[in-house]
């Protein structure tokens, strides 16, 4: 039996267990869905292709991606004894797109969208989920195309903020993500400001993030070999949106209702 | 490199000099490729994590005192001229 816990909202059914599963009422289920489905929509208005991916990835890939030299905690192992593979639960679904693309070249400039269930152990908290949705877009191509996809989708989804009624802030990351923990690789992150952060004002009060804005430079393209069409590797970013949390933050600020209707009735989504 | 010229017709603030000689000959030794005082350090890879730490060490000495993590950042880094200007000496 699940513990859920005393910081549901006022007026929402919105339980979270001790370890951070989210079992949620029918309305803020709708919720969720409303939100993940204007996401998508935006990801494709904005020309990006679809994917989908599996919910585990082989430990390879992981690997690859430098992810458990950067965060061993976080990771939540899937073992079978009918599987050859050794796979985790999948901590994002970008990982899933660098696979996709592992030693090839691009045709040109790449956007890519993809949804999934990503898992991350983080200590628990009032927004800290183990399992959570996210929705992601994926850019590729030259340094020029990733920088200018980045910004967009930060104008984009402060835009669309705003027109949700949602008070957000969009500043600097200062958590390390994929260059990990050492103090340098954190400090060198945050001097590049690598990572952005939207924050919403969450179950507590407190700000937590509701979507975030990287650059990665050519981390990931050097490892799984992606490149441009004259050989060199290529560029890549991301935008991330954890779907929960904004349902989280909308409901904290407009209760279940009203942010149902705000999300659904939202029209702005250049 | 960067387009202000270091040659001998402007003199350098003597906390840049300090600063430019330790990034350039120390720093980037192994690096064909040297900074001016107002070259974007951080575009092209120039400095990784292990020369950032190396840096923020060198400017903790010179100025004997910790800088916090906080204040690492780019509005204070830019360039070897903003290093200078925001992390005075003692």
């Amino acid at each position: 039996m699940l513990n859920s816990r005393a910081w549901t909202l006022p007026h929402s059914d919105f339980p979270i267990s001790d370890d951070g599963l989210l079992s949620p009422g029918a309305a803020e289920t709708t919720l969720i869905h409303a939100l993940e489905s204007r996401f998508r929509e935006m990801a494709l208005a904005a020309g990006s292709e679809e994917r989908q991916f599996p919910t585990v990835i082989a430990e390879e890939i992981l690997d690859l991606s430098e992810y458990f030299q950067s965060f061993p905690q976080f990771a939540s192992a899937v073992n079978s004894p009918n599987k050859r593979g050794r796979y985790f639960l999948s901590p994002a679904v970008c990982y899933h797109c660098y696979q996709l693309l592992m030693n090839s070249a691009l045709a040109g400039d790449t956007l890519l969208t993809c949804q999934g269930r990503c898992f991350r152990a983080e200590s628990a908290n009032d927004s800290h989920l183990w399992e959570f949705t996210m929705r992601e877009v994926v850019f590729l191509g030259d340094c020029g195309f990733v920088r200018a996809q980045c910004d967009a989708w930060k104008q984009r989804i402060a835009r669309w903020a705003a027109q949700l009624g949602l008070t957000v802030n969009l500043t600097p990351a200062k958590d390390p993500f994929f260059l990990g923990e050492t103090r340098g690789k954190k400090l060198l992150q945050q001097i590049k400001e690598l990572k952005y952060e939207l924050t919403a004002p969450g179950l507590l009060g407190t700000d937590v993030p509701v979507a975030s804005f990287n650059l990665h430079e050519r981390f990931f393209t050097s490892r799984f070999e992606v490149t441009l069409t004259g050989g060199e590797p290529a560029y890549s970013g991301c935008a991330a949106f954890g779907i929960e949390r904004w349902c989280m933050a909308l409901i904290a600020q407009h209760g279940v209702n009203e942010a149902l209707r705000r999300v659904e009735e939202s029209d702005d989504l250049r | 490199m960067g387009s202000k010229a270091t040659g001998a017709s402007t003199p350098l603030n003597p906390a840049v000099e300090i600063l430019l000689k330790f990034v350039n000959e120390d720093l980037l030794a192994d690096s064909q490729e040297k900074v001016a005082p107002d070259t974007a350090l951080f575009d092209e890879g120039r400095i990784d994590s292990l020369k950032i730490l190396r840096l923020i060490a060198f400017l903790e000495v010179r100025s004997g005192k910790k800088i916090p993590d906080e204040l690492i950042v780019m509005d204070r880094f830019r360039t070897i001229e903003t290093i200078a200007k925001n992390f005075p000496e003692r």
